[in-house]
C-alpha cells in the first residue's frame, strides 16, 4: 500500500542527465546498512550496491572521450527470473510490480543471486541471503515515513531518477518515457520491468576536419556523410571547432564516411567500425585543383 | 561502520532532527539514539517559493529540495567509522619529563597508545602548558586547525578555536590562499578585487549566462566536482539547463574532468603549467586578426599598447605569442587554438577558472598568478561585464537575498571570539607568527623567512611585509596543538611534515580530533572531540561571509538554508564536544568561566541567532522547533509571478555591469573607489601592464609587470622531467572534502574512480593514458607506483583516453596516509597521500604560495605485497582492550559536567 496509490509504481533513469555524482548510490547504502526491516534485512557495509552505477569510457582517442554513466539498481522485472529460480515462494512479485526477497525464505538460495541476468542480486555470506533492490517499498508503504520517494531518486540533484506511476498515462513519469529513447537493459530483451532506462547512448563517430596541414586551420561547414551496411545514411556538418559527430549509432557495425567541401578534394573512409566509440582522425583536405 | 549490532527499523520511534556537513544541510533519523538515516532536507508548503529565472523562452526554477552530494549521504557511516576517536590517549612511550626533553620524539607517527581518563589527560595538558609558558613563555605554544572538519558557527575555527587560543595567547599560523593561490597573489594587481582575494564577482550571472551567453569556457574547472565550495551539488542542475538550451560548454583542463566529459563540445587539454601560453596565444589571434573591444579597451584598460607589442613580439623578448610558439608548449594543436579564440570573440562568452571563477588548479602551478591575471585581462579585451561577457564560473551566481543577513561561516561578525557575539572579546598577546606550507621547514631548521601575510584581503601592500620566525624577541615554538582533520593529505611534500613531529624541537604535541587520523598518530596526547551530529550547533551552507572574502558564494546554492545544528545523538563513547573540550582546559588554567562566559553551545548558538535577521521571520523556539529557515529570494508577495507562484523578481546586481557600463558600482561588498566606477589596482583600470608590481616588486621574478608565460621550475623543460617525464595533475577532490571523508567513510572506497581496495588496502584511483599504459606494461587495476625524488605513492591505475600521454592524474587531499614501513621517511605511501610527491617550494620569492601543479613524476607497475593492509588500525584496537581501573569511566557528558564542574573552584584556586 503505498502512499499515494500507485498502480505500478516505477522510476525513470534518464542516463542522458546522469552525472555519477554517487548520491543515489552512498542514499542507497545510508537506507540499508545497519538496519533490518520486514521487507530486507541488512546490507552489509561493503560488498553490495543495490543502486550499482555502471559507467565506461566512449572514444578511442583524447580528441573525443564522453562517458556514459547507467544506474543499475534491480529492474523490478515483469517476468522475474530470480522468481523462477527461487524456491518456496522465496522471490514474489507484490500486485504493484515491486519484486521482493523474502528475508526469511530465501536463506540459503544462492541460485537466486546467478539467475538474475542484470547482476543486480547480491549474496550475503554472513546471512547467506540473497538481497536486492526493494524500491524502498518499506517507506512508501508506511504512513509514518514523512518521504515520498525512494532513497535514490530523493537523492538525485539532475532529475535523472524520476519516480511515479507507469499505469498512468499523465504521470510525470510516464510523460518523461513518452518524451525520450526507452533503452532497456540489453540482457533484458524485450521484457517490459518497472525500472525504465532511457537515453543509453550506443556509439558515436566522430573526427575533425581540417584544411591543408600547414595552414593550421580547422575547416568550419563541411559535409559529413556516414553510410551504413544497410544503407542507413546520416549526414553532419562541422563546428566552430572542425569537429563533426554522429551520436548512437548501433554497436559492431562499418560505416562509410565521406567528407565534402566545396574546392577540395573529397575524402572517404571504407570501413570504419562502431566496435568501440571511435573518433575517425583529422582529415586534412587537399585542394581540388 | 559499527554499530553494536544491526537493529530493526520502526519509523514510529523515529526522532527528526537537522545538521549541516560539507555534503550541504541533512534531515537526520535517528532511532532509540543511533542514527537511522540521513535525508536531504524536503521543502514543504511552509516553505518560501523558489525563484524564477526566464530564458529562452522557458522557464527555469530548482527543484523543492536542497541537493546533497554524496558526502552527506555518507554521514552515518561516518559518524560510526571504525577510526573513531574513542578515548583519550596518551602516547604509551611519553615520558613527562621536568625539562621537556628525551621524550622519545622519534616515535612519533607509530607508537602505540594508552587509554587515559579525560582527568588524566586534561591535567597532563594544562600542566605542560603551565611549564612551557614558564619556560618559553606564551609564544612556545602554536596551533593550527583545518576547515570544515565539522559544521557550525559555534564550533568553527575562527569561532571556538580562536577564542580558546586568543585567550590563551600562542603562535598563529597563517592559512595560505591553498585553493586559489595564483588569483590571490596575481589578479590584484591586474583587476583589484584584493578584498574578495582576487574573485569575481558572482552576482546574477546565472541569469545573465542563460539569457545571453553562448559559449561558457571552464577553464581548470570541473563544477559538478567541486560543487561551488560548499554548495553541495546545487548548481548541477543548472548546468543541465544551459546545456539543453544549446549554449556550448568549452573545457580546458590537463584532466578531460567529470563536468566536461557530460557536457562539453570541445576539450582542450594543455600540458601542465602551460595555461598561461595558452591565454597568450588567444590574444595573439584577437590582436592580428582585430576581433577584441577597442572601445572597451582603451576605455577600461591600463597600458595596453606595451602589452599588445609583447603578444606581438615587439617586446624585450622578440617572441611573437603565435598559436605556433603556444603549440609547442601546451601540446595543443594550433588550429585548436585558433577556434577556441575565434569561438570567444565571436560569440557571447564567458569564462571562469575553478569553481567559483577565481579558483582552479591551473592558478597553484608555478605560472599560476600570471595564468590568473591573463585569464582577467583577455576577459577585459572581450567587455567583460556586457551581456553574456563575464569572467564566472557556472557553479555560483544564483539569485540570492542581498538583504537578508545571517553571518555565514567565516564572517568575522560570525564568531564567538568576536563582537557581536560575544561580551568579552580575546585579544591573542603573541604576535609571532608562523606560515603553514612552511611550518615543518620552521620547526626544523629553527628559521624561516617570508614575505606577505597569509590573506591579504586588507590590500595589495600586505604581500610585501616581511615576516621572520623566530620573531625578534621571541622564543622558539616548542608545542603544538592540532585541531581538526589531517594536513598530510593537503599540505605539499607531505614527508616533511612526518619529519616535523619526530624533531624533539617539539617537546609536547596534542592532537583534538574526531578520528585518528595520520596527524592524530603523530601526537603525545589525544583528546577524541565528537561530531557535530553529537552537539548543539547552528549553521548555513555556501556562504563565505562578508568577511570571508568570496563574499555571497552561497549563491553557488539555489536555496539559503540556515539549520539549528540539534544534538541528533549522544557522543559516541568518551568523545566529547570541542567546546567541552577546551572549556575545561580554560578551567585548568584558571579562565574557564571567562571563556565561556557562563553560556552552554545552545546558548552560544541563539547568539547567532539572535544578532541576525532570523529573529524578525521566526522565534527562537519555532526555529529549534522546525529545525530550520529557507531564505526567501524576496521578501515582498508582489514579486512573485502571478501565474505560478514563483519569485520573478528580487533586487538585482548583476556582476561587473556597472564598469561596462561606467556607472558607479552598485554590487554588493564593494570598495567605495568603486562608486567612481574604478576598479581596485593603482590606475582603478585592468592593468595589462601592473603598476603595483612595478611599484612593489620590480625585481618579482615570479609576477613581470606584463603577465607572461614562463618555463616552470619544475616542469617540462626542467632537469627533473629527463627522470621524471609525466606532469602530476592532482584537483581537489570528487570523493572527498579537504581530508574529511576517504579514511573515515568506507562507503566512498567501493566508489570505483576513487578507491579499489585490494588485500584489504584501499588504494586511490590514478589516471595514465592509454599509451603511456602500454608502454609501462599498465592494464587498467594494475597497482602502480608513482614517484619522484620526494617520495612514492601507490595507486591503482585507470588507463584512460581521458588526458594526454604527458599527463597523470590523481586526486590531492587523501585522508589516508599509510606509509609501509610506518614512521620511516619517505616510505612508498600506500594510503594515496598524493602530495607526498609534490614539491614544498613556493611559487615565488614574493609569492608564498603553494604550487602542486608544477611536479614532474615517473610511474612504474608493482606487485602489490599482500602484506600491505591498513597499517594502524591494531593501535586502536589495543586501546580498545584496555580498561580504565582508577577511575570510574565518565558516561555522559552531563555527568561529566557535573564532576568537573565541582572541580572547576580547586583548579581556580591551584592556578592563583
Amino acid at each position: 500500500m503505498l502512499k499515494k496509490p500507485m498502480k505500478k509504481p516505477g522510476i525513470a533513469i534518464n542516463s542522458a542527465r546522469c552525472m555519477a555524482c554517487y548520491a543515489c548510490f552512498m542514499a542507497c547504502k545510508d537506507e540499508h546498512c545497519g538496519w533490518d526491516t520486514a521487507l530486507s534485512k541488512s546490507q552489509p557495509e561493503m560488498g553490495q550496491y543495490w543502486m550499482n552505477i555502471k559507467e565506461w569510457e566512449r572514444g578511442d582517442n583524447p580528441r573525443r572521450v564522453k562517458t556514459a554513466t547507467v544506474p543499475t539498481p534491480c529492474s523490478h522485472c515483469d517476468n522475474p527470473a530470480c522468481m523462477a529460480a527461487a524456491k518456496d515462494g522465496a522471490v514474489y512479485k507484490r500486485d504493484d510490480g515491486i519484486v521482493i526477497i523474502d528475508p526469511e525464505k530465501a536463506v540459503g538460495q544462492k541460485q537466486i543471486v546467478d539467475a538474475c541476468p542484470v547482476g543486480a542480486v547480491y549474496w550475503n555470506e554472513a546471512l547467506q541471503l540473497p538481497q536486492k533492490c526493494t524500491m524502498c517499498a518499506e517507506l512508501l508503504d508506511d504512513p509514518d515515513y514523512p518521504g515520498f520517494e525512494p532513497r535514490c531518486v530523493e537523492a538525485c540533484p539532475n532529475q535523472a531518477l524520476v519516480f511515479g506511476d507507469l499505469a498512468d498515462p499523465e504521470s510525470n513519469i510516464s510523460k518523461l518515457i513518452a518524451a525520450n529513447k526507452v533503452t532497456q537493459l540489453e540482457c533484458l530483451g524485450d521484457m517490459g520491468s518497472s525500472v525504465v532506462h532511457l537515453n543509453i547512448p550506443q556509439t558515436f563517430l566522430a573526427g575533425t576536419v581540417a584544411y591543408p596541414k600547414e595552414l593550421e586551420e580547422v575547416c568550419i561547414g563541411a559535409n559529413v556523410k556516414v553510410t551504413g551496411e544497410d544503407g542507413t545514411v546520416y549526414e553532419t556538418v562541422t563546428n566552430w571547432a572542425g569537429d563533426w559527430e554522429v551520436e548512437d549509432l548501433p554497436r559492431g557495425k562499418s560505416w562509410k564516411v565521406e567528407i565534402t567541401f566545396d574546392g577540395f578534394k573529397p575524402v572517404v573512409y571504407d570501413n570504419e567500425r562502431t566496435d568501440v566509440d571511435h573518433y575517425v582522425g583529422i582529415t586534412y583536405l587537399e585542394p581540388a585543383i | 561502520m559499527s554499530f553494536e549490532k544491526v537493529m530493526m527499523s520502526d519509523s514510529k520511534r523515529e526522532k527528526i532532527s537537522h545538521s549541516v556537513c560539507v555534503g550541504g544541510p541533512m534531515t537526520l533519523h535517528t532511532i532509540d539514539g543511533v542514527i537511522r538515516r540521513v535525508r536531504p532536507i524536503v521543502f514543504t508548503d511552509d516553505d518560501p517559493a523558489g525563484w524564477v529565472i526566464k530564458a529562452r523562452g522557458k522557464e527555469y526554477t530548482p527543484q523543492r529540495k536542497f541537493t546533497m552530494s554524496l558526502l552527506g549521504y555518507c554521514e552515518k557511516d561516518r559518524t560510526y567509522a571504525y577510526d573513531r576517536l574513542k578515548y583519550p590517549m596518551i602516547r604509551e612511550d611519553f615520558v613527562e619529563t621536568p625539562d621537556g626533553k628525551n621524550r622519545n620524539t622519534e616515535n612519533r607517527g607509530k607508537s602505540g597508545y594508552r587509554r587515559a581518563s579525560w582527568d588524566e589527560a586534561l591535567s597532563l595538558v594544562a600542566r605542560e602548558i603551565k611549564r612551557l609558558q614558564k619556560t618559553y613563555g606564551k609564544e612556545t605554544i602554536t596551533a593550527c586547525t583545518s576547515s570544515h572538519h565539522s559544521w557550525g558557527l559555534v564550533g568553527y575555527k575562527i569561532s571556538l578555536f580562536k577564542r580558546f587560543f586568543s585567550m590563551m595567547g600562542y603562535t598563529r599560523v597563517a592559512d595560505n590562499p591553498d585553493s586559489w593561490e595564483g588569483f590571490h597573489w596575481g589578479t590584484p594587481h591586474s583587476y583589484g578585487y584584493y578584498w574578495r582575494l582576487g574573485g569575481p564577482e558572482p552576482y546574477d550571472m546565472l541569469e545573465m549566462a542563460m539569457q545571453n551567453a553562448e559559449t561558457i569556457i571552464c577553464w581548470s574547472s570541473d563544477p559538478d566536482t567541486s560543487r561551488g565550495g560548499y554548495s553541495a551539488q546545487e548548481s548541477a542542475l543548472w548546468r543541465w539547463w544551459m546545456k539543453e538550451m544549446g549554449i556550448e560548454f568549452v573545457f580546458v583542463d590537463p584532466f578531460n574532468n567529470y563536468t566536461s566529459v557530460k557536457h562539453a563540445t570541445k576539450w582542450l587539454g594543455p600540458r601542465m603549467g602551460t595555461d598561461a601560453a595558452l591565454l597568450e596565444a588567444i590574444a595573439y589571434v584577437w590582436i592580428t586578426e582585430d576581433t577584441f573591444d577597442h572601445e572597451y579597451v582603451r576605455q577600461h584598460g591600463h597600458r595596453f599598447e606595451e602589452f599588445k607589442n609583447h603578444i606581438l613580439g615587439l617586446g624585450p623578448d622578440g617572441t611573437p605569442k603565435t598559436p605556433k610558439w603556444a603549440e609547442e608548449l601546451t601540446l595543443i594543436p594550433a588550429m585548436d587554438i585558433k577556434a577556441l579564440a575565434r569561438r570567444w570573440a565571436q560569440t557571447p562568452t564567458t569564462v571562469g577558472s575553478g569553481m567559483r571563477g577565481g579558483f582552479g588548479g591551473a592558478c597553484r602551478s608555478s605560472n599560476g598568478t600570471e595564468y590568473a591575471r591573463l585569464l582577467t585581462l583577455l576577459s577585459c579585451m572581450q567587455g567583460m561585464g556586457k551581456p553574456g561577457r563575464a569572467f564566472w564560473g557556472p557553479g555560483c551566481g544564483a539569485p540570492m537575498n542581498y538583504n537578508f543577513w545571517f553571518g555565514g561561516y567565516s564572517d568575522p561578525l560570525a564568531s564567538i571570539a568576536g563582537y557581536p557575539v560575544c561580551d568579552d572579546v580575546p585579544v591573542n598577546s603573541v604576535e609571532q607568527v608562523l606560515y603553514r606550507p612552511n611550518l615543518p621547514d620552521a620547526i626544523l631548521d629553527g628559521h624561516y623567512e617570508w614575505y606577505g601575510e597569509g590573506f591579504c584581503g586588507g590590500g595589495v601592500d600586505l604581500e610585501f611585509t616581511r615576516h621572520v620566525y623566530p620573531a625578534p624577541g621571541c622564543n622558539k615554538v616548542h608545542c603544538f596543538w592540532r585541531y581538526g582533520g589531517s594536513f598530510f593529505g593537503t599540505m605539499l611534500d607531505t614527508n616533511k611534515w612526518a619529519k616535523m613531529y619526530k624533531s624533539p624541537e617539539l617537546e609536547f604535541v596534542i592532537n583534538q580530533d574526531i578520528y585518528f587520523t595520520p596527524e592524530t598518530r603523530h601526537a603525545d596526547v589525544i583528546l577524541p572531540a565528537c561530531t557535530n551530529i553529537e552537539r548543539v550547533d547552528i549553521g548555513e551552507v555556501g556562504s563565505s561571509g562578508l568577511g570571508g572574502y568570496c563574499s555571497h558564494s552561497e549563491s553557488g546554492n539555489s536555496w539559503q538554508v540556515i539549520v539549528y545544528q540539534d544534538k541528533a545523538i549522544e557522543p559516541l563513547w568518551d568523545s566529547r564536544s570541542d567546546f567541552w573540550i577546551f572549556s575545561q582546559v580554560a578551567a585548568r588554567l584558571g579562565w574557564g568561566e571567562k571563556f565561556t562566559e557562563g553560556r552552554t553551545e545552545e546558548e552560544w548558538a541563539k547568539r547567532f541567532w539572535q544578532f541576525s535577521d532570523l529573529p524578525k521571520q521566526i522565534s527562537w523556539e519555532d526555529f529549534k522547533k522546525k529545525g530550520y529557515y529557507v531564505i526567501p529570494v524576496s521578501m515582498k508577495e508582489e514579486d512573485k509571478d502571478p501565474k505560478t507562484g514563483l519569485y520573478e523578481n528580487w533586487i538585482r546586481y548583476p556582476g561587473f555591469q556597472w564598469f561596462a557600463e561606467n556607472r558607479a558600482c552598485d554590487t554588493m561588498n564593494h570598495k567605495v573607489f568603486q562608486e567612481e566606477g574604478l576598479l581596485g589596482t593603482f590606475s582603478g583600470k585592468f592593468e595589462f601592464v601592473s603598476e603595483s608590481l612595478t611599484y612593489w616588486a620590480p625585481d618579482d621574478e615570479a609576477r613581470r609587470p606584463i603577465p607572461q608565460y614562463q618555463d616552470s621550475w619544475e616542469g617540462h623543460k626542467s632537469l627533473s622531467a629527463d627522470k621524471f617525464p609525466y606532469g602530476l595533475i592532482s584537483p581537489h577532490p570528487r570523493f572527498d572534502y579537504h581530508t574529511h571523508y576517504n579514511q573515515h567513510a568506507k562507503w566512498l572506497w567501493e566508489v570505483p574512480k576513487n578507491r579499489v581496495v585490494i588485500n584489504g588496502n584501499p588504494y586511490l584511483v590514478c589516471h595514465i593514458n592509454t599509451e603511456v599504459a602500454e608502454r609501462k606494461g599498465i592494464k587498467d587495476g594494475d597497482v602502480v607506483r608513482l614517484f619522484n625524488d620526494r617520495g612514492s605513492c601507490l595507486c591503482v591505475a585507470r588507463v584512460t583516453n581521458r588526458l594526454y600521454p604527458q599527463t597523470i592524474h590523481a586526486y590531492t587531499s587523501s585522508g589516508i596516509y599509510n606509509p609501509i614501513e610506518y614512521g620511516k621517511y619517505k616510505s612508498w605511501d600506500k594510503g594515496g597521500s598524493i602530495n607526498v610527491l609534490t614539491p614544498g617550494r613556493l611559487i615565488g620569492d614574493y609569492v608564498p604560495a603553494m604550487s602542486p601543479y608544477s611536479c614532474n613524476i615517473d610511474v612504474e607497475k608493482v606487485d602489490p605485497d599482500p602484506n600491505y593492509g591498513q597499517g594502524w588500525e591494531h593501535i586502536l584496537d589495543a586501546v580498545d582492550k584496555q580498561q580504565l581501573e582508577t577511575e570510574r569511566p565518565i558516561r555522559t557528558s552531563a555527568e561529566a559536567d557535573l564532576l568537573f564542574g565541582e572541580k572547576e573552584a580547586q583548579y581556580k584556586k591551584e592556578a592563583i
